[in-house]
């Protein structure tokens, strides 16, 4: 039985070995592949289809009057884990708020760890450059990008969908009394 | 003033019928020099094309229409490049070498035969620039030539990777080429002449209408002693870019790169031919071809040529898209434990069944 056995087995080797038996399956594959569709999108004239929610390049977001929602609680620098969000306050107005895109890790902690849906991950990425001045993003260029990139609408729906602040699901209740500020 | 006075009229004959003949001569050169060189841009173009598509990539895009003038823009690309010599590469001989090998491989292509000679008054033209009687071995020789380029530059750029792939190749064309010309042995057995026209003129007379059928093994070995031969995968250990970057045209750039890839296509299609010519019945279709479809025979044989010698190109790229890199062991292995021995047999048995055939005078 055994031996019956090793002599199926050594014709096997040899009808493999001199019949390219493996060889030519995989060259059946390589024709078939050629006449298959290829995969490759041409970038600058086709673009790869942006996935709802994508986070891309940063925003900050404004409110229906057109003034920048964030606070400047400082929130999404303390969450950022690559420490890349550089704040700061003057006068009760934030003051400075800054990107640095090159270390960012594009994780989107900051937009969920804000509570006010200050800070969004645009869907833009194409803004390589040949400085490092021009991709480090300062306040006036992160709310530009605001209205460049989340028009209209899509900037609420944005965060309705994917981010959801934080106030909105754990808010305090309406009855509840909260301090609401210094009387003026 | 008579001109017979100065030259005798048989003279002048002689001397307008050899002033032709040196035209015609020069115009083949032109011709063929042309078109082979245009096969070589294109050969890379579609080399790219298929083996993208068989990756289920593009291959070249961008420069007109489906990157069709890709080959273009990388000529002229190589040709405005930088010209690098190493410091301490042997200049001369750094020189030389791709000369060498473009030349060794560019000469191939003054013995191949296109198709049957045809007559225009008085003259007759047979498509190929020389019509010697030992193109085989001329092919074989200059194949064995083609090796010094390579050597020569892998010695000359003073680079240990370059050193590298010109020993291996050197090595492996000198152990390949045994395999090719004992598998073509049993082609001139059976065609009895080394002359390539007559090779073809034999397989149209011959019941199979093509070597490759009563030749099989030899056709097989000669295909992958081809590969072997022109340093494609899957034996392209001289140039194998993952163990030393380029192999042994590593250190040049510019155009005496693109002599060396010029070379390298041109051995490409020279094998391609050589295949054609001697296994698949070069211009010629098998008589149960012709028989069956008779309207076949006013197409030209050129075409029936090209389109062989385009198929065998094919089938090089479609190797490379599908096999990978063989080990140098394996191919030493492979050249000298199998297709040798094999070849010598296949010579012993086609050497003994055309005695028993002309002994019976079958």
């Amino acid at each position: 039985m055994e031996h019956s056995v090793t002599v199926r087995e050594i014709t096997k080797q040899i009808i493999k070995r001199f019949t390219f038996i493996e060889i030519l399956q995989g060259m059946a594959l390589t024709l078939r592949k050629m006449f298959s569709r290829a995969v490759t999108i041409q970038y600058p004239k086709e673009r790869r289809h942006i996935a709802p929610g994508f986070r891309g390049q940063h925003a900050l977001a404004k409110n229906q009057a057109g003034r920048a929602k964030c606070v400047g609680c400082g929130l999404c620098a303390a969450i950022c884990p690559s420490q890349c969000i550089h704040i700061t306050r003057a006068k009760g107005q934030v003051d400075k708020y800054e990107v640095d895109i090159l270390r960012c890790i594009y994780c989107g902690f900051c937009v969920e760890a804000c509570p006010y849906g200050a800070v969004v991950l645009t869907e833009n990425y194409e803004y390589s450059d040949y400085k490092k001045e021009n991709i480090y993003m300062k306040k006036d260029k992160l709310l530009s990008n605001w209205d460049k990139y989340m028009p209209g609408k899509k900037g609420e729906e944005y965060f309705d969908k994917f981010w959801r602040p934080l106030s909105e699901d754990f808010g305090t209740p309406p009855g509840q009394s909260v301090f609401k500020g210094k009387k003026e | 003033m008579d001109i017979n006075n100065i030259i005798s009229p048989q003279l002048l004959d002689a001397f307008i019928k050899f002033g032709i003949n040196v035209l015609v001569i020069i115009l083949k050169i032109v011709v063929v020099l042309a078109i082979g060189l245009l096969h070589v841009a294109y050969a890379t173009y579609f080399e790219r094309k298929v083996i993208g598509h068989m990756q289920v990539r593009l291959g070249p895009m961008r420069v007109g229409p489906h990157g069709l003038l890709q080959p273009f823009a990388d000529g002229l690309k190589l040709f405005f490049k930088e010209d690098i010599v190493p410091a301490n590469a042997d200049k001369v001989v750094f020189y030389i070498a791709p000369i060498i090998f473009m030349a060794a491989s560019m000469v191939n292509l003054s013995v191949i035969p296109f198709s049957y000679g045809f007559t225009i008054a008085d003259f007759t033209i047979s498509p190929v620039i020389a019509d010697i009687n030992i193109g085989l071995l001329f092919i074989f020789a200059m194949a064995g030539m083609g090796v010094y380029g390579i050597f020569i530059s892998g010695w000359a750029s003073n680079s240990k990777y370059a050193f590298l792939g010109g020993l291996r190749s050197a090595a492996q064309v000198i152990s390949y080429e045994i395999a090719m010309g004992l598998s073509l042995v049993g082609v001139m057995i059976m065609a009895g002449s080394l002359n390539l026209t007559d090779i073809v003129r034999a397989q149209e007379e011959s019941v199979f209408g093509m070597f490759a059928i009563p030749q099989i093994v030899g056709f097989i070995i000669f295909t992958i002693a081809a590969v072997a031969e022109t340093n494609r995968t899957p034996f392209d250990m001289p140039e194998a870019e993952s163990e030393l970057v380029a192999g042994y045209f590593t250190e040049y750039s510019g155009f005496r790169f693109a002599l060396f890839f010029l070379g390298e296509y041109i051995a490409m299609i020279i094998m391609a031919s050589m295949a054609t010519i001697c296994f698949l019945g070069g211009w010629t279709l098998p008589w149960y071809i012709t028989q069956v479809v008779p309207f076949i025979n006013y197409v030209p044989g050129i075409v029936w040529f090209l389109m062989k010698v385009y198929a065998c190109i094919f089938f090089y790229y479609w190797i490379r898209a599908t096999l990978p890199r063989y080990r140098y062991d394996q191919v030493m292995g492979i050249g000298w434990k199998i297709l040798i021995p094999v070849a010598l047999a296949n010579i012993l048995i086609t050497g003994l069944v055309k005695i028993i055939m002309t002994m019976y005078g079958a």
